[in-house]
C-alpha cells in the first residue's frame, strides 16, 4: 500500500481567483524518492507545505491527502508532527535553539518526552550524522552546510515515515550541497524512508532519485520513473535548463538511448553516439582592454590580530569592460576580496586601486558615487521599506535592462527569490556604477532566473560597466566569464580568459568539459558540446 | 574533589544562594568580612590572581560608597571631626564600610556566579520552573550575535549603496536608524520561518519538556543538603539575637554566645566552600599527572 | 534527576508553593533578617512577582509565530542596549506592548533585562530590572488605545516610563545600601542619576518618535500576513 496518497487535490490561496493546484493526483510508496521539479511559481512549495499539516498554507482545498491511509486531516496531532519531517531551503533560520545538542532535543520536548529518553535518542543522531564534534557548540558557529544537515537531523530524531525537503541545498556551495544529498540517499537506503524533495538543481538529485514530479502552472505535467520522466522532460522548454548536463546533451539530440545523468554516463553517451574526427572547436582569442578597472597589489588582510590571512599577497587586475568571476571553496578570500574592493575592511598591507586611483584618495563617500557598487550576497540587507514603489522611489529604472513595474505595490520581500535579486540590481546601479560586483550573486535562484541574470549582466557590460562577480558555480562563471581567477586560501592562485582557464582545470570545471575530456579539447559549455558532437555525427 | 561547576546547577545554585543570601541581608561585620574573604578567594581561584577583567574598579567602588555613608548621616555619638560644620561620626564611617563590604562581597558572589553558571547551566534552571521561558531564553541567546552580525551586513550593505552622502555625524545617526529599522524587518521576517520550523516539529503539540545534559547524583545530592545545613544554622544564630549588631547610636554587638560560634563557623565553612573544592581539584590533578 | 515523578504530589506542591512562599518571606524577613528587612522582602517579593507572572504564561498556550515575535523583539532590545549613549530597550517594550497586548509587554521588558544582564552583568538588580522594564510593558499594554493614537501620549508615556525606571532602581539602591528607605540618600542617589534618567527618557523619546509608525507597520503587517 502506497505511504502517501494525493487524490484529485485543488488548492486555492484565500483571496486568489486561481487555483494554486488544480486536480493532483499521485501516490508515494515507503522508501522511495521523488524529486519535484517545475518552474518557480508552479506551485511545488505549496504542495508540499500541504503534505505537513502545521504549516498548510490559508486556503481552501478540496480533494484527499492520505497518509498512511488516513486523511491527513484526521491524525493525531503527534503523529502528524513526529512522522512527517520537513526541511526548508533556509538553513539559519530554521534553526531554533542557540546550541547544537539543544536544537537536536527541541522536537523531543515539544513531544513531552523525559529528559532520560530525550538524552538516549540525542546521542544516537548525534553518532549516526557524526555531530560529536560540534555537539556543544553554538549553531551560529556552524557552516551552512552544517546548519542544513543539522535541521536534518533535529527532523530526522523525531523518527519520521516521510521526509519534505523543499530546495533545502538552495543555499549551500555544491561541496556541501552534495554531502546533503548523500545524506538524505543514505537515510533513504539504511532506514527506507520516504523521501519528496523539490529541487532546481538536479545534477546531485536526479540520479538518486526513484520518481520524478514535474509541476507546470499548479498541474501536474509529469509523474512516474526517473529516466522515462526525464527523458520526456529534457525536450520541454520550462524544464530542460535545470537537468543535468548530460542529460540536456542528449535532450538536444534526437538518439535513441537511454538518457543519461551522470558525467560518466554522459561520457559513454558521447562515446558511442558520436565520433572524434573533429576534436577541437576554432575560437577567437580573447583580448582585453589596456585600462585596469580594479587592481590589487600585494593585498594582505586578516579580520582580528591573532587570526589567519584571509587575503594573502592577493594580486589580480581587472581590466574595463570586461566580466570577471572569482572561484574559490569556503573561505578562500573571495568574498572578502570584495569587501577589500569597496573599502568596507582595510587590508593591512599592499594596495588596492579602482580606476587606477588609490581606494584612500577617494574621499567624502565618493567611492559609491557613480565609481564602483555592491551587491551583496543577502539581497535582503538592501531593502528598507515596506514597498517596492518606495524602495525604487527616485531610482532611475528607465534604462535598466529589465522591468519590475508589475510589482510595484508588493513587500520587497514577498517577492519571489528572483525578483529580490532584480529589485537589489536596480538599487544597486542607481549609482550609476562603472564597476559593478557580484557577491554570490545566483544563489538560490532557479535555472531560468539564472539565465536572465547572466543576459542582464551581460547588457550591462555591453553598456560599458565592468564586472567581477564572485562565485561557487562552475556554470554560472563558464556562461558569463570573460576571465575567471581562481582563489585558494586568500591568493589567486590561477587567472586566464575564461575558455583556457576551464579547460585546464580538471575537478573545477563543469560537468561538460569533464565528460568530453580526452575525447574532444578545450569544450567546457553545452553549446560548444553541441557544436562539436554535430560536427562529429557518425 | 571537584570544582563547584562540576555540579548540577542546582546544587550550585542552591550554593549561591544561601552564600549571597546571607551575605547580602545582614549587617554583622564578621559575617561580611568572612562572605568578603571567601568571595575573594573563590575570584582568585576561578580567574587566577591577575584575573582577566580588573577586580580594581570593584575596590574603588568600595571606597567611594564607604564614603557615602559618615558625608551623609550624622547620627552616632562618638564624633571624629567636623566639616561644614556637621559632624563625621565613628559609628557612620563603621557602618559605611559594612554596607559597602557587604555589596562588594555580593558583587564578587555574582562574579564568579556569572562564571560557573554558563548559559547551558542557567537554561537548565529556567527549564525546571518554565520550560517555555527557557525556550525564549535559548532562542534570544542566538538571536543577539545573529542581529548583531546581520546588523553589520546591512550597515556595509547600505555604505557601499551610498546610504551616507558623507562623513558627519547627523548622517550617521540617520544612516544607523534605518538599518535599525532594515533589522526590525529582516528579523521579524525571518522569524516566521522560525516558527514555521518550530510548527513542523511539533511545537504547541503537548506541554513540553525542558532537555538538559545533566544529571542529579548524589554529589549534587551531599552539596545541597551540606549547604542547607550550614546555612540553616547561620540563620538560627541569626534570627535568635545571637549575631545581633547595633551602631548607632553606639556600636555595640551582643555577646560572644556558643550559638553564635557556631553559626559564624557553619558561614566561615560556606564562605570556604568552593575556593576548597577548587583547590582539590586542582590538588588531585596535579598528583594525576605526577602519576602517569 | 529530581523531577517528581508523581503527578499527585507534583499537584499538591504547586497548589502549596505560592501559599507557603509569601508567609515564608515575610517570616524571614522579620526574624533572620531583621537588620535590613525592607531590603529582603523587597527583593524577594520582586523575584515572586515575576516568577508569577511567567507561571501564568506558562500554562497559556502561545502560538509559535507570537513566541518568535516576542523572542525577536527581546532579542532587538537586548543587542539595541550595546548602542552607546541612547538606549531603545525601554522604546521596544513599549512598542511591543502596544502592539501584542500587555503580557507580551512584560514578557518583553523582563526577559531583555535578563538575557541583557548575562551581557552587562547579573545581580540582586536583576529581579528589580525585570520588574520595572515589565511594568513599563504592561501599563504600555494596557494603555495601548490612548497611546496607538495619540503620537504626543505616547512620546510623555516614553519619558515618564524613563523616568519611573530610573527611580524605582534608585530605590532598590538605597534599600540594598541602607537596609531601610531612607529619604536623603534616596535623594542623594537621584541626583547622581540624573544624567542617566535623563538619558533614559530622551532615548526614549527619540526612539519613539523615530521608530513607533515603522515598527508599528511592521508588526501590523506581521498581523494581516501571518495572522499574529
Amino acid at each position: 500500500m502506497a505511504l502517501l496518497e494525493i487524490e484529485n487535490l485543488t488548492f486555492t490561496y484565500n483571496a486568489a481567483h486561481t487555483n494554486a493546484l488544480e486536480n493532483i493526483s499521485f501516490s508515494v510508496g515507503r522508501g522511495e524518492f521523488v524529486c519535484v521539479c517545475g518552474p518557480t511559481g508552479s506551485g511545488k512549495t505549496t504542495l508540499i507545505r500541504l503534505l505537513k499539516r502545521e504549516i498548510s498554507p490559508a486556503g481552501s482545498y478540496s480533494g484527499r491527502i492520505l497518509f498512511d491511509g488516513q486523511d491527513i486531516r484526521q491524525i493525531d496531532e503527534r503523529t502528524a508532527a513526529a512522522k512527517i519531517g520537513y526541511v526548508c531551503q533556509k538553513p539559519e533560520q530554521q534553526i531554533v535553539c542557540d546550541k547544537v545538542w539543544h536544537e537536536l532535543a527541541f522536537g523531543l520536548e515539544n513531544l513531552g518526552l523525559p529528559n532520560e529518553a530525550i538524552r538516549r535518542r540525542v546521542s544516537e543522531m548525534a553518532c549516526y550524522f557524526g555531530m560529536e564534534d560540534m555537539f556543544d557548540k553554538r549553531t551560529d558557529e556552524l557552516s551552512g552546510g552544517q546548519k542544513q544537515l543539522l535541521n536534518l537531523a533535529s527532523v530526522m530524531i523525531m523518527q519520521p515515515d516521510v521526509l519534505l525537503l523543499d530546495e533545502p541545498t538552495a543555499q549551500l556551495d555544491p561541496i556541501a550541497a552534495a554531502e546533503f544529498i548523500s545524506t538524505v540517499h543514505r537515510l533513504k537506503t539504511e532506514l527506507s524512508l520516504t523521501v519528496i524533495m523539490i529541487e532546481h538543481r538536479l545534477e546531485d538529485a536526479l540520479p538518486l532519485s526513484d520518481k520524478v514530479l514535474a509541476l507546470e502552472n499548479g498541474r501536474l505535467k509529469l509523474f512516474g520513473p526517473a529516466r522515462a520522466a526525464a527523458a520526456e522532460l529534457a525536450v520541454s522548454p520550462a524544464f530542460r535548463d535545470a537537468l543535468p548536463s548530460a542529460l540536456r546533451l542528449w535532450g538536444r539530440f534526437d538518439i535513441k538511448s537511454e538518457p543519461p545523468f551522470t558525467v560518466g554516463e554522459g561520457r559513454a553517451f558521447i562515446e558511442s553516439s558520436f565520433s572524434n574526427r573533429v576534436r577541437a572547436l576554432t575560437r577567437e582569442a580573447y583580448s582585453h582592454s589596456d585600462a585596469p578597472a580594479l587592481e590589487f597589489k600585494n593585498v594582505y588582510f586578516r579580520y582580528d590580530r591573532n587570526g589567519a590571512d584571509a587575503l594573502k599577497n592577493l594580486s589580480f587586475t581587472v581590466y574595463e569592460g570586461e566580466i570577471f568571476c572569482i572561484l574559490g571553496g569556503n573561505g578562500s578570500g573571495k568574498s572578502t576580496c570584495l569587501s577589500a574592493a569597496s573599502a568596507l575592511v582595510k587590508p593591512y598591507a599592499g594596495q588596492i586601486r579602482v580606476f587606477g586611483k588609490k581606494l584612500k584618495d577617494y574621499k567624502n563617500q565618493t567611492l559609491y558615487r557613480n565609481c564602483l557598487s555592491l551587491l551583496p550576497q543577502d539581497a535582503q540587507t538592501l531593502f528598507l521599506h515596506n514597498t517596492l514603489r518606495e524602495e525604487l522611489d527616485g531610482v532611475d529604472t528607465q534604462d535598466l535592462p529589465f522591468d519590475l513595474t508589475p510589482y510595484y505595490s508588493q513587500h520587497p520581500y514577498d517577492l519571489s527569490g528572483g525578483q529580490q535579486q532584480l529589485a537589489a540590481l536596480a538599487k544597486v546601479l542607481d549609482t550609476k556604477p562603472r564597476l559593478l560586483l557580484l557577491d554570490e550573486p545566483t544563489k538560490g535562484l532557479d535555472a531560468r532566473a539564472k539565465h536572465e541574470f547572466v543576459r542582464i549582466i551581460k547588457a550591462l557590460r555591453s553598456h560599458g560597466v565592468s564586472v567581477v562577480c564572485v562565485t561557487h558555480d562552475v556554470e554560472l562563471a563558464c556562461l558569463m566569464a570573460d576571465r575567471c581567477a581562481m582563489f585558494f586560501r586568500g591568493e589567486a592562485v590561477s587567472c586566464a580568459p575564461a575558455a583556457g582557464f576551464f579547460a585546464d582545470s580538471s575537478f573545477y570545471t563543469t560537468a561538460i568539459s569533464r565528460m568530453t575530456r580526452g575525447y574532444y579539447e578545450g569544450v567546457s559549455t553545452l553549446d560548444e558540446a553541441e557544436r562539436i558532437c554535430r560536427l562529429n555525427v557518425k | 574533589m571537584q570544582g563547584l561547576a562540576f555540579y548540577n546547577p542546582i546544587a550550585a545554585a542552591v550554593y549561591f544562594i544561601c552564600a549571597a543570601g546571607v551575605a547580602m541581608f545582614t549587617m554583622n561585620p564578621l559575617l561580611l568580612a568572612l562572605s568578603c574573604a571567601g568571595a575573594l578567594s573563590f575570584d582568585i581561584a576561578l580567574r587566577g590572581l591577575r584575573g582577566r577583567q580588573g577586580r580594581l574598579p570593584l575596590f574603588i567602588l568600595f571606597a567611594v560608597m564607604a564614603l557615602i555613608n559618615p558625608l551623609t548621616h550624622h547620627n552616632g555619638a562618638t564624633v571624629l571631626f567636623v566639616m561644614n560644620d556637621n559632624p563625621v561620626t565613628l559609628e557612620a564611617f563603621i557602618y559605611g564600610l559594612n554596607a559597602s563590604a557587604m555589596i562588594i562581597g555580593v558583587l564578587f558572589w555574582f562574579r564568579s556566579f556569572s562564571r560557573i553558571m554558563t548559559s547551558d547551566r542557567l537554561l537548565y534552571l529556567f527549564g525546571r520552573l518554565s520550560p517555555k521561558a527557557a525556550l525564549i531564553l535559548s532562542m534570544a541567546l542566538r538571536y543577539v550575535p545573529l542581529f548583531g552580525r546581520q546588523a553589520k551586513r546591512i550597515n556595509s550593505a547600505q555604505k557601499a549603496l551610498g546610504l551616507y552622502k558623507d562623513d558627519n555625524a547627523i548622517d550617521a545617526l540617520r544612516g544607523g536608524l534605518h538599518v535599525f529599522s532594515a533589522l526590525v524587518t529582516w528579523a521579524l521576517e525571518n522569524g516566521i520561518t522560525t516558527a514555521d520550523s518550530m510548527s513542523a516539529r511539533g511545537y504547541g503539540v503537548s506541554r513540553r519538556t525542558s532537555y538538559a545534559p545533566f544529571r542529579f547524583g548524589r554529589a549534587d545530592a551531599c552539596l545541597t543538603l551540606l549547604c542547607v545545613l550550614l546555612a540553616g544554622a547561620v540563620c538560627a544564630g541569626l534570627a535568635s539575637g545571637a549575631l545581633a549588631f547595633r551602631y548607632y547610636p553606639r556600636i555595640v554587638s551582643a555577646p560572644l554566645s556558643p550559638l553564635a560560634c557556631v553559626s559564624y563557623a557553619a558561614y566561615a565553612c560556606l564562605a570556604a566552600l568552593p575556593t576548597i573544592l577548587e583547590i582539590g581539584e586542582s590538588l588531585k590533578w596535579r598528583c594525576l599527572k605526577s602519576k602517569t | 534527576m529530581i523531577a517528581i515523578e508523581n503527578a499527585r504530589i507534583r499537584r499538591a506542591l504547586k497548589i502549596i508553593i505560592p501559599f507557603a512562599a509569601i508567609p515564608f518571606t515575610v517570616l524571614l524577613g522579620g526574624t533572620v533578617f531583621s537588620a535590613r528587612s525592607y531590603a529582603f522582602v523587597s527583593l524577594a517579593v520582586a523575584a515572586l512577582s515575576v516568577a508569577l507572572f511567567i507561571s501564568g504564561f506558562e500554562k497559556k498556550q502561545t502560538g509559535a509565530r507570537r513566541l518568535v515575535i516576542v523572542t525577536v523583539l527581546i532579542a532587538l532590545a537586548c543587542a539595541g542596549r550595546f548602542i552607546p549613549l541612547i538606549k531603545p530597550v525601554a522604546s521596544i517594550v513599549i512598542i511591543s506592548g502596544i502592539y501584542l497586548g500587555g503580557e507580551a509587554g512584560f514578557l518583553t521588558g523582563a526577559f531583555s533585562a535578563l538575557i541583557s544582564d548575562f551581557y552587562f552583568g547579573q545581580g540582586p538588580w536583576t529581579p528589580f530590572q525585570m520588574l520595572a522594564w515589565g511594568l513599563v510593558g504592561l501599563f504600555a499594554g494596557l494603555s495601548s488605545g490612548v497611546l496607538k493614537k495619540s503620537r504626543a501620549a505616547l512620546l510623555v508615556y516614553g519619558a515618564l516610563a524613563g523616568a519611573a525606571y530610573s527611580a524605582i532602581m534608585d530605590v532598590w539602591t538605597v534599600l540594598w545600601y541602607n537596609g531601610a528607605f531612607d529619604i536623603k540618600l534616596y535623594i542623594a542617589a537621584l541626583g547622581t542619576a540624573a544624567p542617566y534618567t535623563v538619558s533614559y527618557a530622551a532615548s526614549n523619546v527619540i526612539f519613539l518618535w523615530v521608530l513607533a509608525r515603522p515598527f508599528g507597520q511592521k508588526l501590523e503587517r506581521m498581523h494581516i500576513k501571518y495572522g499574529i
